[in-house]
Protein backbone atom coordinates (compact mmCIF):
# COMPACT_ATOMS: atom_id res chain seq x y z
CA UNK A 1 0.00 0.00 0.00
CA UNK A 2 2.50 2.21 0.87
CA UNK A 3 6.40 1.40 -0.83
CA UNK A 4 9.14 3.85 0.35
CA UNK A 5 12.38 2.77 -1.33
CA UNK A 6 15.85 4.73 -0.84
CA UNK A 7 13.66 8.22 -0.36
CA UNK A 8 15.85 11.27 0.75
CA UNK A 9 15.07 14.74 1.36
CA UNK A 10 16.95 17.79 2.16
CA UNK A 11 16.10 20.91 3.63
CA UNK A 12 18.78 23.48 2.23
CA UNK A 13 22.16 21.44 3.67
CA UNK A 14 19.73 19.88 6.66
CA UNK A 15 19.07 16.13 5.38
CA UNK A 16 15.94 15.68 7.26
CA UNK A 17 14.92 11.68 5.60
CA UNK A 18 18.07 9.44 4.82
CA UNK A 19 17.44 6.83 2.75
CA UNK A 20 13.90 5.63 3.91
CA UNK A 21 13.16 2.37 2.78
CA UNK A 22 10.10 0.87 4.33
CA UNK A 23 6.67 -0.77 3.45
CA UNK A 24 3.08 -0.56 4.70
CA UNK A 25 0.58 -3.77 4.22
CA UNK A 26 -3.02 -2.90 3.59
CA UNK A 27 -4.71 -3.11 7.03
CA UNK A 28 -1.23 -2.58 8.73
CA UNK A 29 -1.04 0.22 11.71
CA UNK A 30 2.04 1.36 11.98
CA UNK A 31 3.18 3.81 14.74
CA UNK A 32 5.80 6.27 13.95
CA UNK A 33 7.48 7.83 17.20
CA UNK A 34 10.95 9.54 17.86
CA UNK A 35 12.39 12.89 19.44
CA UNK A 36 11.17 16.40 18.10
CA UNK A 37 13.27 17.01 14.42
CA UNK A 38 13.71 13.46 13.99
CA UNK A 39 11.64 13.40 10.60
CA UNK A 40 8.69 11.89 11.27
CA UNK A 41 6.10 14.26 10.74
CA UNK A 42 8.14 15.06 7.18
CA UNK A 43 7.88 10.73 6.45
CA UNK A 44 3.97 11.03 6.58
CA UNK A 45 3.21 14.36 4.71
CA UNK A 46 5.67 12.85 1.94
CA UNK A 47 2.70 10.17 1.63
CA UNK A 48 0.28 12.48 0.49
CA UNK A 49 2.47 14.53 -1.27
CA UNK A 50 2.52 17.51 1.07
CA UNK A 51 6.07 17.37 1.32
CA UNK A 52 8.27 16.77 -1.92
CA UNK A 53 11.67 14.79 -1.73
CA UNK A 54 14.86 15.14 -3.61
CA UNK A 55 15.61 10.97 -4.56
CA UNK A 56 14.10 7.43 -4.38
CA UNK A 57 11.00 6.10 -4.92
CA UNK A 58 7.46 6.48 -2.97
CA UNK A 59 4.54 4.66 -4.28
CA UNK A 60 1.25 5.16 -2.82
CA UNK A 61 -1.69 2.86 -3.59
CA UNK A 62 0.00 2.18 -6.93
CA UNK A 63 0.57 5.31 -7.63
CA UNK A 64 4.41 6.87 -7.97
CA UNK A 65 4.43 10.10 -5.91
CA UNK A 66 6.50 11.25 -8.47
CA UNK A 67 3.92 12.13 -10.88
CA UNK A 68 2.95 15.46 -9.72
CA UNK A 69 -0.11 15.29 -11.88
CA UNK A 70 -1.83 11.71 -10.23
CA UNK A 71 -1.33 13.36 -6.82
CA UNK A 72 -4.66 14.81 -7.08
CA UNK A 73 -6.45 11.33 -7.80
CA UNK A 74 -4.08 9.75 -4.91
CA UNK A 75 -5.07 12.42 -2.29
CA UNK A 76 -8.50 11.71 -2.78
CA UNK A 77 -7.56 7.76 -1.05
CA UNK A 78 -5.21 9.21 1.58
CA UNK A 79 -6.95 10.85 5.08
CA UNK A 80 -4.82 13.20 6.60
CA UNK A 81 -5.62 14.47 10.21
CA UNK A 82 -3.13 17.43 11.57
CA UNK A 83 -1.68 18.29 14.59
CA UNK A 84 -3.85 21.37 14.75
CA UNK A 85 -6.82 20.03 13.83
CA UNK A 86 -6.95 22.38 10.83
CA UNK A 87 -10.92 22.62 10.31
CA UNK A 88 -12.84 25.26 8.20
CA UNK A 89 -13.70 27.85 10.83
CA UNK A 90 -16.68 29.40 8.75
CA UNK A 91 -18.20 26.06 8.01
CA UNK A 92 -19.94 23.87 10.41
CA UNK A 93 -19.16 20.49 11.59
CA UNK A 94 -21.32 18.79 8.98
CA UNK A 95 -19.99 20.87 6.30
CA UNK A 96 -16.56 20.73 7.53
CA UNK A 97 -17.35 16.76 6.71
CA UNK A 98 -19.19 16.89 3.59
CA UNK A 99 -17.26 20.27 1.59
CA UNK A 100 -14.37 17.62 -0.02
CA UNK A 101 -16.68 14.71 -0.66
CA UNK A 102 -19.65 17.29 -2.38
CA UNK A 103 -16.64 19.36 -4.46
CA UNK A 104 -13.82 16.75 -5.06
CA UNK A 105 -15.68 13.47 -4.74
CA UNK A 106 -18.57 15.30 -6.76
CA UNK A 107 -20.96 13.17 -4.48
CA UNK A 108 -24.93 14.85 -4.08
CA UNK A 109 -25.48 16.92 -1.16
CA UNK A 110 -27.94 14.29 0.05
CA UNK A 111 -25.94 11.64 0.36
CA UNK A 112 -23.15 13.21 1.07
CA UNK A 113 -24.70 14.48 4.67
CA UNK A 114 -25.91 11.07 5.10
CA UNK A 115 -22.45 9.93 5.25
CA UNK A 116 -21.24 13.16 7.31
CA UNK A 117 -23.97 12.32 9.65
CA UNK A 118 -23.37 8.85 9.98
CA UNK A 119 -19.04 9.48 10.47
CA UNK A 120 -20.56 12.25 13.41
CA UNK A 121 -22.21 10.07 15.38
CA UNK A 122 -20.16 7.09 15.00
CA UNK A 123 -17.21 9.90 16.29
CA UNK A 124 -19.76 10.81 18.62
CA UNK A 125 -20.97 14.40 18.20
CA UNK A 126 -23.72 13.26 16.57
CA UNK A 127 -25.93 16.66 18.78
CA UNK A 128 -22.61 18.73 17.38
CA UNK A 129 -23.72 18.77 13.48
CA UNK A 130 -24.35 22.37 13.63
CA UNK A 131 -21.50 23.74 15.60
CA UNK A 132 -18.67 25.93 14.16
CA UNK A 133 -15.45 24.62 15.21
CA UNK A 134 -14.85 27.50 17.94
CA UNK A 135 -17.23 26.19 19.84
CA UNK A 136 -16.07 22.42 20.55
CA UNK A 137 -13.37 22.00 22.40
CA UNK A 138 -9.70 20.80 21.39
CA UNK A 139 -10.99 16.70 21.24
CA UNK A 140 -14.49 17.23 19.69
CA UNK A 141 -12.54 19.41 16.82
CA UNK A 142 -9.62 16.32 16.31
CA UNK A 143 -13.03 13.71 16.09
CA UNK A 144 -14.30 16.23 13.26
CA UNK A 145 -11.08 16.21 11.75
CA UNK A 146 -10.84 12.31 11.61
CA UNK A 147 -14.64 12.21 10.30
CA UNK A 148 -14.12 14.98 7.72
CA UNK A 149 -11.17 12.96 6.53
CA UNK A 150 -13.45 9.29 6.83
CA UNK A 151 -15.95 11.33 4.78
CA UNK A 152 -14.24 10.29 1.64
CA UNK A 153 -13.49 6.94 2.23
CA UNK A 154 -10.20 6.67 1.74
CA UNK A 155 -7.93 3.60 1.62
CA UNK A 156 -5.07 5.05 3.67
CA UNK A 157 -5.06 6.88 6.64
CA UNK A 158 -2.37 9.28 7.92
CA UNK A 159 -2.14 10.97 11.77
CA UNK A 160 0.28 13.01 12.38
CA UNK A 161 0.46 14.05 16.15
CA UNK A 162 -3.29 14.22 16.33
CA UNK A 163 -3.11 14.35 20.20
CA UNK A 164 -0.04 16.47 20.75
CA UNK A 165 -2.05 19.65 20.80
CA UNK A 166 -5.03 18.42 22.94
CA UNK A 167 -5.33 18.73 27.09
CA UNK A 168 -4.54 15.67 28.94
CA UNK A 169 -8.58 14.84 29.77
CA UNK A 170 -9.67 14.58 25.70
CA UNK A 171 -6.80 12.47 24.46
CA UNK A 172 -8.57 9.74 25.48
CA UNK A 173 -11.73 10.26 23.19
CA UNK A 174 -9.30 11.09 20.40
CA UNK A 175 -7.67 7.97 20.96
CA UNK A 176 -10.88 5.46 20.91
CA UNK A 177 -12.10 6.97 17.94
CA UNK A 178 -8.26 5.65 16.34
CA UNK A 179 -8.66 2.46 17.77
CA UNK A 180 -11.99 1.12 16.31
CA UNK A 181 -10.98 2.49 13.16
CA UNK A 182 -7.72 0.49 13.68
CA UNK A 183 -10.21 -2.78 14.10
CA UNK A 184 -12.06 -2.05 10.94
CA UNK A 185 -8.66 -2.52 9.22
CA UNK A 186 -7.88 0.52 8.13
CA UNK A 187 -4.57 0.81 6.75
CA UNK A 188 -2.78 3.35 9.02
CA UNK A 189 0.36 5.16 10.07
CA UNK A 190 0.33 7.25 13.03
CA UNK A 191 2.93 10.21 14.41
CA UNK A 192 2.61 9.95 17.64
CA UNK A 193 4.12 9.41 21.34
CA UNK A 194 1.19 7.44 23.14
CA UNK A 195 2.47 4.62 23.40
CA UNK A 196 -0.29 3.32 25.33
CA UNK A 197 -1.94 3.49 22.01
CA UNK A 198 1.00 1.70 19.97
CA UNK A 199 0.98 -1.19 22.19
CA UNK A 200 -2.76 -1.68 22.16
CA UNK A 201 -3.29 -1.73 18.33
CA UNK A 202 0.06 -1.20 16.30
CA UNK A 203 1.41 -3.88 14.27
CA UNK A 204 4.82 -2.40 13.98
CA UNK A 205 6.50 0.68 15.26
CA UNK A 206 8.85 2.66 13.99
CA UNK A 207 11.40 4.63 15.87
CA UNK A 208 13.43 7.58 14.17
CA UNK A 209 15.80 9.60 14.84
CA UNK A 210 18.02 12.54 12.73
CA UNK A 211 16.20 11.76 9.53
CA UNK A 212 16.40 7.80 9.57
CA UNK A 213 14.50 5.05 10.57
CA UNK A 214 16.81 3.56 13.45
CA UNK A 215 14.27 0.70 14.72
CA UNK A 216 11.48 -1.00 13.41
CA UNK A 217 9.65 -3.88 15.55
CA UNK A 218 6.31 -5.36 16.83
CA UNK A 219 4.82 -3.60 19.78
CA UNK A 220 5.85 -5.72 22.12
CA UNK A 221 9.17 -6.57 20.90
CA UNK A 222 10.11 -2.75 20.91
CA UNK A 223 9.18 -2.16 24.63
CA UNK A 224 10.02 -4.70 26.18
CA UNK A 225 13.54 -5.51 24.06
CA UNK A 226 14.95 -2.73 21.96
CA UNK A 227 17.67 -3.63 19.56
CA UNK A 228 19.68 -0.07 19.78
CA UNK A 229 20.59 2.41 22.47
CA UNK A 230 19.02 5.15 20.87
CA UNK A 231 15.56 3.58 21.36
CA UNK A 232 16.33 2.67 24.86
CA UNK A 233 17.54 6.02 25.54
CA UNK A 234 14.16 7.65 24.13
CA UNK A 235 11.88 5.14 25.27
CA UNK A 236 13.70 5.91 28.89
CA UNK A 237 12.74 9.54 28.33
CA UNK A 238 9.13 9.07 27.36
CA UNK A 239 8.01 5.97 29.44
CA UNK A 240 9.97 6.62 32.72
CA UNK A 241 6.24 8.23 34.87
CA UNK B 1 -30.19 86.92 5.49
CA UNK B 2 -29.57 83.46 6.60
CA UNK B 3 -32.90 81.76 5.86
CA UNK B 4 -32.82 83.84 2.87
CA UNK B 5 -29.49 82.30 1.51
CA UNK B 6 -30.70 78.73 2.60
CA UNK B 7 -34.04 79.36 0.42
CA UNK B 8 -32.08 80.06 -2.51
CA UNK B 9 -29.53 77.26 -2.03
CA UNK B 10 -32.29 74.91 -1.73
CA UNK B 11 -33.92 76.55 -4.90
CA UNK B 12 -31.89 74.56 -6.68
CA UNK B 13 -32.64 71.15 -5.32
CA UNK B 14 -33.16 70.13 -8.81
CA UNK B 15 -29.08 70.64 -8.98
CA UNK B 16 -27.78 69.65 -5.71
CA UNK B 17 -30.06 66.19 -6.80
CA UNK B 18 -28.21 65.70 -10.04
CA UNK B 19 -24.95 66.04 -8.22
CA UNK B 20 -25.91 63.70 -5.77
CA UNK B 21 -26.46 61.14 -8.34
CA UNK B 22 -23.41 61.80 -10.08
CA UNK B 23 -21.98 61.17 -6.93
CA UNK B 24 -23.60 57.96 -6.49
CA UNK B 25 -23.48 56.49 -9.79
CA UNK B 26 -20.13 57.34 -9.96
CA UNK B 27 -19.14 56.02 -6.99
CA UNK B 28 -20.76 52.91 -7.44
CA UNK B 29 -19.79 51.74 -11.22
CA UNK B 30 -16.18 52.77 -9.97
CA UNK B 31 -16.58 50.20 -7.04
CA UNK B 32 -18.09 47.49 -8.85
CA UNK B 33 -15.37 47.52 -11.15
CA UNK B 34 -12.57 48.44 -8.92
CA UNK B 35 -13.80 45.24 -6.03
CA UNK B 36 -14.15 43.28 -9.57
CA UNK B 37 -10.34 44.00 -11.11
CA UNK B 38 -9.43 44.34 -6.85
CA UNK B 39 -10.15 40.89 -5.91
CA UNK B 40 -7.54 39.55 -9.46
CA UNK B 41 -4.87 42.19 -8.40
CA UNK B 42 -5.05 40.63 -4.95
CA UNK B 43 -5.03 37.06 -6.00
CA UNK B 44 -2.17 37.53 -7.89
CA UNK B 45 -0.50 39.38 -5.37
CA UNK B 46 -0.54 36.94 -2.82
CA UNK B 47 0.04 34.49 -5.88
CA UNK B 48 2.62 32.18 -6.28
CA UNK B 49 4.16 33.65 -9.37
CA UNK B 50 6.51 36.33 -7.33
CA UNK B 51 7.65 38.31 -10.97
CA UNK B 52 4.15 38.64 -11.88
CA UNK B 53 3.51 39.85 -7.91
CA UNK B 54 6.28 42.18 -8.47
CA UNK B 55 5.06 43.79 -11.15
CA UNK B 56 1.96 44.13 -10.42
CA UNK B 57 3.14 45.57 -6.76
CA UNK B 58 4.86 48.15 -8.91
CA UNK B 59 1.82 49.26 -10.74
CA UNK B 60 -0.20 49.37 -7.33
CA UNK B 61 2.95 51.43 -5.64
CA UNK B 62 2.62 54.03 -8.39
CA UNK B 63 -0.97 54.78 -8.32
CA UNK B 64 -1.10 54.52 -4.72
CA UNK B 65 1.87 56.99 -4.54
CA UNK B 66 0.84 59.82 -6.71
CA UNK B 67 -2.14 62.18 -5.96
CA UNK B 68 -5.66 61.33 -7.18
CA UNK B 69 -5.57 64.69 -8.78
CA UNK B 70 -3.17 63.93 -11.09
CA UNK B 71 -4.33 60.34 -11.76
CA UNK B 72 -7.64 62.25 -13.04
CA UNK B 73 -5.46 64.75 -15.20
CA UNK B 74 -3.46 62.21 -16.76
CA UNK B 75 -6.56 59.75 -17.53
CA UNK B 76 -8.81 62.92 -18.94
CA UNK B 77 -5.48 64.81 -21.11
CA UNK B 78 -2.80 62.71 -21.44
CA UNK B 79 -4.33 59.93 -22.91
CA UNK B 80 -5.95 61.41 -25.68
CA UNK B 81 -2.27 62.36 -26.64
CA UNK B 82 -1.79 58.63 -27.68
CA UNK B 83 -4.74 58.51 -29.13
CA UNK B 84 -7.43 57.01 -26.13
CA UNK B 85 -10.38 59.83 -25.85
CA UNK B 86 -12.81 59.20 -23.01
CA UNK B 87 -15.74 61.14 -22.10
CA UNK B 88 -15.54 63.18 -18.58
CA UNK B 89 -17.95 60.76 -17.20
CA UNK B 90 -15.50 57.30 -18.96
CA UNK B 91 -12.64 59.18 -17.23
CA UNK B 92 -13.96 59.34 -13.98
CA UNK B 93 -14.52 56.05 -13.83
CA UNK B 94 -11.70 54.33 -15.39
CA UNK B 95 -9.57 57.01 -13.04
CA UNK B 96 -11.42 55.64 -9.70
CA UNK B 97 -12.18 52.37 -10.54
CA UNK B 98 -8.06 51.82 -11.28
CA UNK B 99 -7.45 53.69 -7.53
CA UNK B 100 -10.36 51.17 -5.84
CA UNK B 101 -8.52 48.48 -7.54
CA UNK B 102 -4.78 49.25 -6.32
CA UNK B 103 -6.30 49.88 -2.65
CA UNK B 104 -8.51 46.70 -2.64
CA UNK B 105 -5.85 44.89 -4.17
CA UNK B 106 -3.52 45.18 -1.12
CA UNK B 107 -6.05 44.67 0.92
CA UNK B 108 -7.51 41.41 -0.57
CA UNK B 109 -3.48 40.19 -0.40
CA UNK B 110 -3.41 40.98 3.07
CA UNK B 111 -6.40 39.36 3.42
CA UNK B 112 -5.57 36.02 1.62
CA UNK B 113 -2.02 35.83 3.77
CA UNK B 114 -3.56 35.94 7.11
CA UNK B 115 -5.72 32.87 6.41
CA UNK B 116 -3.39 30.24 8.41
CA UNK B 117 -1.08 27.58 5.70
CA UNK B 118 -2.72 24.63 7.36
CA UNK B 119 -5.72 25.31 5.90
CA UNK B 120 -4.79 25.58 2.54
CA UNK B 121 -3.15 22.38 3.65
CA UNK B 122 -5.82 20.86 4.83
CA UNK B 123 -7.77 21.23 1.71
CA UNK B 124 -5.05 20.16 -0.30
CA UNK B 125 -4.83 17.10 1.59
CA UNK B 126 -8.49 16.42 0.82
CA UNK B 127 -7.70 16.78 -2.99
CA UNK B 128 -8.88 19.98 -4.01
CA UNK B 129 -7.78 21.64 -7.09
CA UNK B 130 -5.86 25.16 -6.45
CA UNK B 131 -8.97 26.50 -7.59
CA UNK B 132 -11.30 25.08 -5.26
CA UNK B 133 -9.01 25.95 -2.04
CA UNK B 134 -9.11 29.38 -3.69
CA UNK B 135 -13.07 29.77 -3.38
CA UNK B 136 -14.10 27.02 -0.82
CA UNK B 137 -11.62 27.73 1.97
CA UNK B 138 -9.17 30.62 1.68
CA UNK B 139 -11.14 33.16 0.05
CA UNK B 140 -14.51 33.24 2.15
CA UNK B 141 -12.05 33.39 5.17
CA UNK B 142 -9.74 36.15 3.59
CA UNK B 143 -13.34 38.11 2.75
CA UNK B 144 -14.40 37.79 6.56
CA UNK B 145 -11.34 39.53 7.84
CA UNK B 146 -10.94 42.30 5.05
CA UNK B 147 -14.44 43.20 4.93
CA UNK B 148 -14.22 45.95 8.03
CA UNK B 149 -11.57 48.15 6.06
CA UNK B 150 -13.10 46.90 2.22
CA UNK B 151 -15.70 49.24 3.32
CA UNK B 152 -13.46 51.80 5.12
CA UNK B 153 -12.01 51.88 1.35
CA UNK B 154 -15.83 52.64 0.05
CA UNK B 155 -15.90 55.80 2.11
CA UNK B 156 -12.52 57.00 0.60
CA UNK B 157 -13.53 56.05 -2.72
CA UNK B 158 -16.53 58.03 -2.39
CA UNK B 159 -14.83 60.79 -0.86
CA UNK B 160 -12.48 60.85 -3.44
CA UNK B 161 -14.99 61.15 -6.52
CA UNK B 162 -15.35 64.70 -5.44
CA UNK B 163 -11.93 64.99 -7.41
CA UNK B 164 -13.76 64.68 -10.87
CA UNK B 165 -15.41 67.83 -10.63
CA UNK B 166 -11.84 68.89 -11.60
CA UNK B 167 -12.58 67.73 -15.24
CA UNK B 168 -16.25 69.20 -15.20
CA UNK B 169 -17.95 66.09 -14.05
CA UNK B 170 -21.65 67.69 -12.36
CA UNK B 171 -20.88 65.78 -9.01
CA UNK B 172 -21.90 67.02 -5.81
CA UNK B 173 -19.13 68.91 -5.25
CA UNK B 174 -19.30 70.86 -8.79
CA UNK B 175 -22.70 71.36 -7.91
CA UNK B 176 -21.68 73.35 -5.10
CA UNK B 177 -19.36 75.54 -7.07
CA UNK B 178 -22.08 76.14 -9.43
CA UNK B 179 -24.69 77.13 -6.07
CA UNK B 180 -22.14 79.61 -4.65
CA UNK B 181 -21.48 81.64 -7.83
CA UNK B 182 -24.98 82.81 -6.92
CA UNK B 183 -25.84 82.39 -3.72
CA UNK B 184 -22.34 84.16 -2.27
CA UNK B 185 -22.20 82.43 1.03
CA UNK B 186 -20.18 79.42 0.71
CA UNK B 187 -19.98 78.20 4.47
CA UNK B 188 -23.35 77.55 3.96
CA UNK B 189 -23.66 75.95 0.19
CA UNK B 190 -20.53 73.61 1.20
CA UNK B 191 -21.61 72.88 4.28
CA UNK B 192 -24.94 71.38 2.74
CA UNK B 193 -22.30 69.51 0.29
CA UNK B 194 -20.71 68.22 3.10
CA UNK B 195 -23.96 67.18 5.09
CA UNK B 196 -24.37 65.45 1.60
CA UNK B 197 -21.40 63.27 1.49
CA UNK B 198 -21.69 62.51 5.22
CA UNK B 199 -25.39 60.97 4.65
CA UNK B 200 -23.94 58.66 2.05
CA UNK B 201 -20.70 57.66 3.81
CA UNK B 202 -21.58 57.40 7.74
CA UNK B 203 -23.75 54.50 6.89
CA UNK B 204 -20.71 52.36 5.47
CA UNK B 205 -18.51 53.79 8.79
CA UNK B 206 -21.59 52.23 11.36
CA UNK B 207 -21.53 49.23 8.86
CA UNK B 208 -17.67 48.78 9.24
CA UNK B 209 -17.48 49.29 12.73
CA UNK B 210 -20.36 47.12 13.16
CA UNK B 211 -18.81 44.54 11.17
CA UNK B 212 -15.44 44.54 12.63
CA UNK B 213 -16.87 44.02 16.06
CA UNK B 214 -18.66 40.89 14.76
CA UNK B 215 -15.47 39.27 12.93
CA UNK B 216 -13.23 39.84 16.17
CA UNK B 217 -16.05 37.64 17.78
CA UNK B 218 -16.35 35.11 14.96
CA UNK B 219 -12.76 33.37 15.37
CA UNK B 220 -12.79 33.63 18.94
Amino acid sequence: MIDFSGVNKWFGPLHVLQDISLTVAKGEVVVVCGPSGSGKSTLIRCINGLEPFQSGRLIVDGADLANRKALRALRMEVGFVFQSFNLYPHKTALENVTLAPIHVRRLGRAQAEERGRALLEKVGLGDKMGSYPHQLSGGQQQRVAIARSLCMQPKIMLFDEPTSALDPEMINEVLDVMVSLAREGMTMMVVTHEMGFARKVADRVIFMDRGAIVETAPPEMFFTAPAHARTRDFLGKILQH
Amino acid sequence: MFWFYLERVLGYWPVLLKGLGMTIGLSLLSLVIGVAIGFAFGIIRAGRNRWLSRALGLYIDLFRATPFLVQVFIVFFILPVIGIELSAFAAGVVALSNMAACFIGEIVAAGLKAVPAGQREAALASGMTRAQQMRLVVMPQAVRIITPSLVGQFVLLIKDSSVVSAIGLLDLTRAGWLIVQSVPNGLLVFGIIGIGYFIICYPLIWLSRRLERRSQAAFL
